[in-house]
């Protein structure tokens, strides 16, 4: 149902106050403020929503915005050298307004920029009409290397190779938009855009509400049902082709799988098989029909593409060839980001459509040309100077690209030689002028250059543009496009309407056929990682509790050379863990390993879980540096634990009982299982010094239940008895037993036709052993074994399911 | 001339590898005006899970081999019998090196025999200043491009070792350039890298050499095992000459093609992706008997 919001824009009103200081810059436009001084459409609501909310409650918001950023995790990854990092994304508070009627004019551009990107790619990989008919250079192709020679004569599947493309745009000093770069590849940034929008909006709510801005929702919905129109009648999953979690945008690519409702694979979850791609689950190999790739084509497939690749999947392109699979884009379209071919587009438009482009582009002048390479060298130092073959956008390329008058004499001299010798490397763009658009700095509002990116996907009508997108806004007040290779900001873009908009959720509508996923598509690998998380998680609170044990004794007693300590400090040794530390490395490690293993599948994760466990981190790094031993890490310990605590609540009590789950559960018990195996056996042996067993209940967390079960001095029988055999003891050996009896029961073929599997039957004679052992009968030896038994369980079930 | 040619390559394996997948290329093709071939078949041990094959964009046939069951060792053989036609004594009716600049950019075509795919870098080629510079000097006395390949070829096989010891097979045209020692493979690169320097287009050939030479000669290097060499692009109306650096000799009837790329990536015998954690000892055979 459409929402009535707003009556239609009244008489103007006067000059909302915060926007008396704000002083545009000379020669360039402004996004809020016109030639004539005026608001544009929709800045003076914006503007007065400001004025009415006064700078701290404004400041207010906007922290509520950043704090929702945090709180949901959201975070890129840069590459600046060193090891990538991640960064918190950083949020231009202000919206970027753009009145629709200027945004209709930019859709229909835009359509008609990627309606002839497609046919161009189309030529390229197959009859090369283009060259022939001398509109294309030869040399961009063959000299391209994103030219990719297997996939020419291959038609994509569904007859198209583009269906996702982004445009990065600038307004130019004579007020129209231009196209700064096409974006063919794999683009990124829609899912950015989404999380800008909604981080926006916790700070605008009420504006937001107020004003007509359509929404994005519709966007996303339209492409999803395009994505599954592309899956063959005969079933096959739709998935996202990520490069895995160290890229850039992972974050990005598992957001967007969790919003659309996509599987998100790697190379190694997929195979091919007889020409059809196929995802490893853990209920054996699941055909995949379409794959939405965020991966540079060249990477997908070892065998025919980069040999180097580590990332791909061998075969991929003989699937694509087999027609099996639909690559959205289709592999090679990368082509159409070389910055050359900027030069080419006025023509090859009049050529393919009998039109000139609706939107201009950078002048750009390639010179393996004779007449432009003369014009590129007579007028060098006034233009941005960059090689021909690169895909970056020219103010994303460091160190490739520079403005000609910018250049020492020397640099200039042995450019312009080699442009004379090997032209066809290079081209010449005009240097592009940016306009502005407020930013809110310490309390003011500054004029600061922007970019914008907008998405274009097909839909089953033909091609649709996101109304939004994202802006890029610059870090200072040069205005001139390179300008914005120093980094900035984002801020969320919205395209104000003067009627109501239509309201859309991505919730399934009244109507709507209800589809339920099965258990059975979980990948392999992320199976094994979440194995891994449990695992490690209960490694850690295994390690936790010993150290808060030895280190209470040792805050007690002052003697690190008492039996029971050095005792204690020789198991740690056994598990890598040198209790002489305060916050030992050992466990720093396991927290490590937790987090990495969390980090492959957060797609499949709550932001909470992934908020605790990264707040884990980072408190025992903090730690590390700052306690010592005995009280200090016996407190420290304490906080670790419940941290832990509150990690595994926040999992076990919201994740839905999918077999994810089934695996983190599975990785938790036979990681206690072991620990508490090994902690028995070796704090009831023959040498283990006076003390041992009441460390062990304390371990074991069960002081209190041995006390009312038993006597109030520990024997080894009923600490054994406790620990290892109580069905009831959700600490005990036995206990873990029972459970892992049921998760891997439950898991896809635990049961089949009434026979349990290999696995299942191996935890049931695990289990059922100690359902009738005796306590004497449990010696550390026995324990050992035990132990030992189990981890093979765990090679069992990784056996079994990933491979 | 009708050849037969028999090759064996086999490949130990350290650690049983479980399963895997290859791309093959060691079949010769039919090349009209070059050679054709009369028959040809190949054969695995162990039996594969699945064979096919296709022809990939410079025309080559690529066999797809995929293993599932372990195994610890791969025997690849390949059996041939080849009509080569004998290319030698042409006479040279080559462009010079500035012609040959204004061809090029009439050659309104990314076909895949055009000299556009084989001007700039390539995956295993790389521009190097210090060979440019030396394939200008041994080249200054040639006119016609014809006579520059034929001159490299010569100051080739004069300056560099033939030395199976000093590189491998990942070994980079710079490397091999400074130490003045190589195989074939490297050869090949060198030359291609000089050339494509100085704007000719030159791609890399695989394929195999006589064993046993005529009465009088002296065997052939590279002769044992699977050679390579070089083809350049003379002009439109030469067009495409083979020339072999190693034995400092125009090829054209000694020479029988595997198939060709821009450089030994495009037409390595085969690419695989392993399942397994140990590396791997290659041996080859190869006989190639004339027939008449």
């Amino acid at each position: 149902m459409t929402k009535r919001t707003s009556e239609p824009r009244s008489a103007p009103r006067p000059s909302p106050s915060i926007i008396s200081d704000y002083h545009l810059l000379p020669g360039v436009p402004d996004e809020m403020i016109d030639a004539a001084g005026k608001l544009r459409p929709g800045w003076d609501r914006l503007m007065g929503a400001f004025d009415s909310l006064g700078s701290a409650e404004l400041a207010a918001r906007f922290e509520r915005a950043d704090q929702y950023l945090r709180d949901a995790g959201v975070f890129y990854r840069k590459y600046d050298g060193a090891a990538g990092k991640e960064r918190a994304w950083p949020l231009a508070h202000i919206p970027l307004l753009i009145d629709e009627t200027e945004w209709r004019t930019l859709s229909r551009g835009l359509i008609q920029r990627v309606e002839l990107l497609e046919r161009i790619v189309a030529d390229i990989y197959s009859d090369n009409r283009l060259v022939q008919e001398g509109l294309l250079p030869p040399e961009l192709i063959a000299q391209n290397s994103e030219f990719l020679r297997p996939l020419v004569g291959v038609q994509p599947t569904n007859g198209q190779f583009l269906h996702f493309c982004a445009f990065e745009l600038g307004r130019g000093p004579d007020g129209g938009w231009w196209v700064l770069g096409d974006r063919t590849q794999a683009p990124s940034g829609a899912g950015f855009a989404l999380e800008n929008r909604v981080a926006t909006t916790r700070a605008l709510s009420d504006v937001y509400g107020e004003m007509n801005i359509h929404r994005l929702a519709g966007f996303f919905r339209d492409f999803r049902d395009h994505l599954f129109a592309q899956s063959r009648p005969d079933g096959g999953r739709v998935g996202i082709l990520t490069p895995g979690q160290l890229n850039e945008t992972y974050f990005e690519h598992a957001y967007i799988a969790r919003y659309l409702g996509l599987m998100l694979l790697e190379g190694e979850d997929l195979v091919v098989e007889a020409g059809r791609v196929m995802v490893r689950t853990v209920s054996g190999l699941k055909p995949v029909s379409v794959l939405w790739r965020r991966m540079d084509a060249s990477f997908v497939d070892p065998l025919e593409l980069r040999y180097d690749s580590r990332i791909g999947t061998p075969g991929m392109v003989e699937a694509v060839r087999s027609g099996s699979i639909s690559m959205i884009n289709a592999l090679g379209t990368g082509i159409l980001e070389t910055r050359a071919l900027s030069a080419f587009m006025p023509r090859l438009s009049k050529h393919l459509t009998g039109a000139g482009l609706e939107l201009p582009e950078i002048a750009t002048w390639w010179c393996g040309q004779a007449a432009e390479r003369e014009y590129v060298l007579d007028n060098f130092d006034a233009l941005m100077i960059g090689p021909a073959f690169a895909t970056t956008l020219p103010f994303d390329d460091l160190r490739g690209t520079a403005l000609g008058g910018s250049m020492t004499s020397t640099q200039k001299a042995q450019l312009k030689d080699r442009i004379a010798t090997h032209g066809r490397h290079y081209v010449g763009q005009e240097p592009v002028r940016l306009s502005t658009a407020p930013v809110y700095q310490e309390g003011k509002l500054e004029p600061r250059p922007i970019t914008l990116r907008v998405f274009a996907a097909r839909t089953q009508e033909g091609w649709g543009l996101m109304p939004g997108g994202f802006a890029r806004v610059g870090s200072t007040p040069d205005t001139t496009a390179l300008a914005m290779q120093r980094g900035g900001q984002a801020a969320d873009v919205w395209v104000v309407s003067s009627k109501p908009v239509e309201q859309v959720s991505l919730l399934p509508q009244e109507g709507d056929k209800l589809v339920r996923n099965s258990a059975g598509s979980l990948p392999s690998r992320a199976a094994d990682n979440l194995i891994w998380l449990g695992r490690y998680a209960e490694r850690c609170e295994a390690t936790v509790r010993i150290l808060r044990a030895y280190n209470a004794r040792l805050a007690e007693l002052s003697k690190p050379d008492l039996p029971i300590l050095t005792h204690c400090a020789e198991f740690l040794k056994s598990i890598d863990v040198d209790a002489s530390e305060a916050m030992p490395h050992g466990l720093l490690l396991s927290i490590n390993s937790a987090v990495h293993s969390a980090g492959q599948i957060r797609d499949r994760f709550s932001p909470d879980g992934w908020l605790a466990l990264n707040d884990l981190q980072k408190t025992a790094q903090r730690f590390a540096t700052r306690i010592q031993t005995g009280d200090d890490a016996t407190r420290a310990m304490t906080v670790l634990l419940r941290k832990l605590a509150g990690f595994s609540g926040l999992v076990h009590e919201n994740m839905y009982r999918f077999a994810g789950w089934r695996f983190l559960e599975i990785g938790r018990r036979l990681e206690r299982a072991i620990q508490i195996s090994r902690i028995a056996g070796w704090l009831t042996g023959e040498d283990a010094p006076d003390g041992s067993l009441e460390m062990l209940l304390e371990i074991g967390d069960s002081v209190m239940s041995h006390r009312r079960r038993y006597s109030v001095t520990a024997g080894t029988q009923s600490a054994i008895d406790l620990l290892v055999l109580d069905p009831l003891n959700p600490r005990s050996v036995l206990f873990q037993l029972t459970e892992l009896r049921t998760q891997l029961e439950a898991l896809p073929g635990g049961i089949r036709d009434g026979q349990l599997s290999t696995v299942a039957k191996t935890a049931l004679q695990l289990q059922t052993a100690l359902i009738i052992a005796e306590p004497q009968a449990v010696t550390p030896e026995e324990l050992e074994r035990i132990a030992g038994e189990i981890g093979l369980l765990a090679s069992l079930v990784a056996g079994h399911y990933f491979t | 001339m009708l050849y037969d040619v028999r090759l064996t390559l086999t490949y130990d394996y350290d650690a049983p590898v479980h399963g895997g997948r290859h791309h093959i290329r060691v079949a010769p093709s039919t090349m009209p005006g070059v050679q054709r071939v009369v028959a040809s078949s190949l054969s695995f041990s162990p039996t594969p899970h699945r064979v096919t094959s296709f022809v990939d964009f410079f025309g080559n046939t690529v066999s797809d081999v995929t293993f599932v069951d372990p195994h610890e060792k791969l025997d690849i053989r390949l059996t041939a019998r080849v009509q080569v036609e004998d290319r030698r004594g042409q006479a040279d009716l080559s462009a010079s090196l500035e012609k040959l600049g204004l061809e090029i950019s009439r050659f309104w075509s990314v076909e895949p025999d055009s000299p556009q795919h084989f001007l700039a870098a390539s995956p295993r080629v790389q521009i190097v200043p210090a060979i440019t510079d030396y394939v200008q000097t041994v080249t200054t006395k040639a006119e016609t491009i014809f006579g520059m390949a034929m001159a490299l070829c010569l100051a080739i096989h004069r300056d560099f070792e033939y030395d199976p010891k000093a590189t491998d097979v990942e070994t980079k045209p710079a490397e091999a350039f400074t130490l003045k020692k190589g195989v074939c493979q490297d050869f090949a690169h060198v030359m291609i890298a000089g050339l494509r320097g100085l704007g000719i287009p030159a791609g890399y050939v695989s394929g195999f050499l006589r064993t046993n030479p005529p009465a009088g000669k002296a065997r052939l290097d590279g002769a044992d095992a699977m050679h390579a060499w070089v083809r350049v692009w003379c002009g439109t109306h030469m067009g495409w000459i083979e020339f072999d650096p190693t034995n400092a000799m125009v090829a054209g009837g000694d020479h029988i093609a595997i198939g060709h790329g821009r450089d030994y990536a495009d037409i390595s015998p085969i690419v695989g992706v392993l399942r397994t954690h140990g590396s791997h000892e290659t041996r080859q055979s190869v006989d190639v008997v004339r027939i008449e």
